[in-house]
């Protein structure tokens, strides 16, 4: 199957698989990158540590799109991953075989949530700092998390029980005490209130509108009060995630120049032409226009204008959740615009990935939980992972 | 975007991008470029920065003496190397 960058056949029992942001120590890493082709990490990730010591079996890799910033996976240097005409996300298409009881991957610019969505999956994105970062090619480090991707809601609270802890080995971990609250077992406040966000359900297609139209159905059947308001701060999540994301990005990747490990152009004349005729050949380019946006963001004439501004947003962001989070439980909003992604639209807007983050930067710029389930997503407090799936899990049971 | 800002930009990211890719970056500037107004709506004046999305304390280990990466293992991925070192052209005429 294409959507292994490698496929352990030995694996057997509870298999995962971990997408190739994730670093392995017996099988290459590339992040979906020409860059990183046949990389083979010294150190595994935390991760991959805790599942092995929970008794999971590692079965394989799944291809990424290059460093996780794209729709679903369709910038990986292997070739998108096309299903039936649609954009398909290799994890979703291992789970959806039956060859992994569930997978780990890192949530940068929301692409595991959108797979997820479009595939009828659940995927959870903890809370930031409740899941080692240890061992995972960095991105955007002030909001990506390792998130888990499984066809039922217990095989992700399993996942997410063997991997939440504290580790000393990254220092934006929480606490033990904080990361307990996502165990199994661990108390927590009901789902009684949601909001739905009118501005996020305006833009969305039909199968999107009948997804989230039947979470609200099922939430209320189960005596959950469902209100729409009207938030216009948090709708401005994605502007500003795409600046810290880019600004970021553009930082971590700066580490790849042909010397050290990684792709080497075969033609240069001097170290300046090494440099640059490596990272020219190897990025791609939405890559490249991320790099430069990222720059560009940070330079002296646009730092306080537009990546300043973007930290003080996020500050208002992170409040404006608080502030909703006095009055609902937990926020309903979609993961995507649309069901499923086509090469036709990604030409017609190769930047796609920049827009149609609207609705999974909030929890990313702000480092809130989200869960997935039924094509939707409900996000909650810091520390609220049990009480989404508890909900998630009841709409399993009803079928959505 | 002009393209002398790009040029620069290109320079400074040690990349090289085609007449086509130009267009693209410079019609991606412009899309982002107006979007701004989302965010100059909100007034931050009185905001705080806000760079950790949690409270992050700084880490404090205990000293343990541990076996450093083996040159040779750090080097297994490299494009090119040589006794040990690692090989770029040469950098000093």
């Amino acid at each position: 199957m294409k959507a292994y960058t490698t496929k352990i056949e030995a694996a057997t029992g509870k298999v995962i698989v971990a997408d190739d942001m994730i670093l392995t120590k017996e099988i290459p890493t590339s992040a979906g990158s020409k860059m990183l082709e046949g990389y083979v990490s010294l150190f595994e990730a935390e991760v991959l540590t805790r599942l092995a010591a929970a008794g999971y079996t590692l079965g394989g890799k799944a291809d990424v799109g290059e460093f996780a910033i794209d729709l679903v996976g369709e910038t990986s240097y292997r070739g998108a991953l096309v299903v039936d005409g649609k954009l398909a996300n290799a994890t979703a298409q291992i789970l959806e075989a039956g060859e992994a009881a569930a997978a780990v991957g890192l949530d940068v610019n929301g692409s595991v949530r959108r797979a997820a969505a479009q595939s009828g999956l659940i995927s959870v994105k903890p809370t930031y700092g409740t899941v080692s970062r240890y061992g995972v090619i960095p991105v955007a480090c002030s909001g990506e998390t390792v998130s888990v991707t499984a066809p039922t809601v217990a095989e992700c609270r399993d996942v997410l029980d063997a991997i939440a802890g504290h580790d000393d080995k990254d220092g934006t971990s929480h606490p033990e005490t904080l990361c307990a609250k996502l165990k199994k077992g661990a108390e927590y406040a009901p789902v009684r209130r949601v909001a739905l966000l009118k501005s996020m359900t305006e833009g969305i297609d039909a199968d999107v509108k009948a997804a989230i139209d039947a979470a609200c159905e099922g939430l209320k059947k189960n005596g959950v009060e469902v209100s729409v308001i009207d938030d216009s701060i948090i709708a401005a999540s994605r502007v500003a995630w795409n600046i810290l994301m880019s600004a970021e990005l553009c930082n971590n990747v700066s580490r790849y120049d042909g010397v050290k490990y990684g792709y080497r152009a075969e033609s240069f004349s001097g170290i300046d032409e090494l440099y640059t005729n490596s990272r020219t050949e190897a990025f791609g380019e939405l890559l490249k226009t991320a790099i430069i946006f990222g720059s560009e963001t940070l330079s002296t004439e646009n730092y306080m204008k537009v990546y300043d501004k973007a930290l003080r947003t996020r500050r208002v962001i992170s409040e404006a959740f608080a502030a909703l989070f006095e009055s609902y439980d937990a926020i309903l909003m979609p993961a995507c615009s649309t069901m499923a992604y086509t090469e036709a639209a990604l030409k017609e807007n190769k930047y796609l990935s920049y827009t149609e983050n609207f609705y999974t930067a909030p929890a990313s710029i702000t480092g809130l939980p989200a869960v997935v389930f039924g094509g939707v997503q409900l996000v909650g407090a810091a520390f609220s992972e049990n009480a989404l799936m508890s909900v998630a899990e009841i709409m399993e049971k009803e079928g959505r | 975007m002009e393209r002398d800002t790009l040029r620069r930009l290109e320079m400074l990211n040690q990349l090289s991008l085609t007449e086509a890719q130009k267009e693209d970056v410079i019609s991606f500037f412009a899309d982002r470029e107006a979007e701004l107004v989302t965010l100059e709506a909100i007034d931050t004046s009185e905001t705080e920065r806000m760079v950790h999305v949690m409270p992050i304390m700084t880490v404090v280990r205990e000293d343990v003496v541990m076996q450093p990466f083996a040159r040779e293992d750090l080097q297994r991925s490299a494009p090119e190397t040589d006794e040990g070192y690692w090989c770029v052209p040469r950098v000093v005429e």
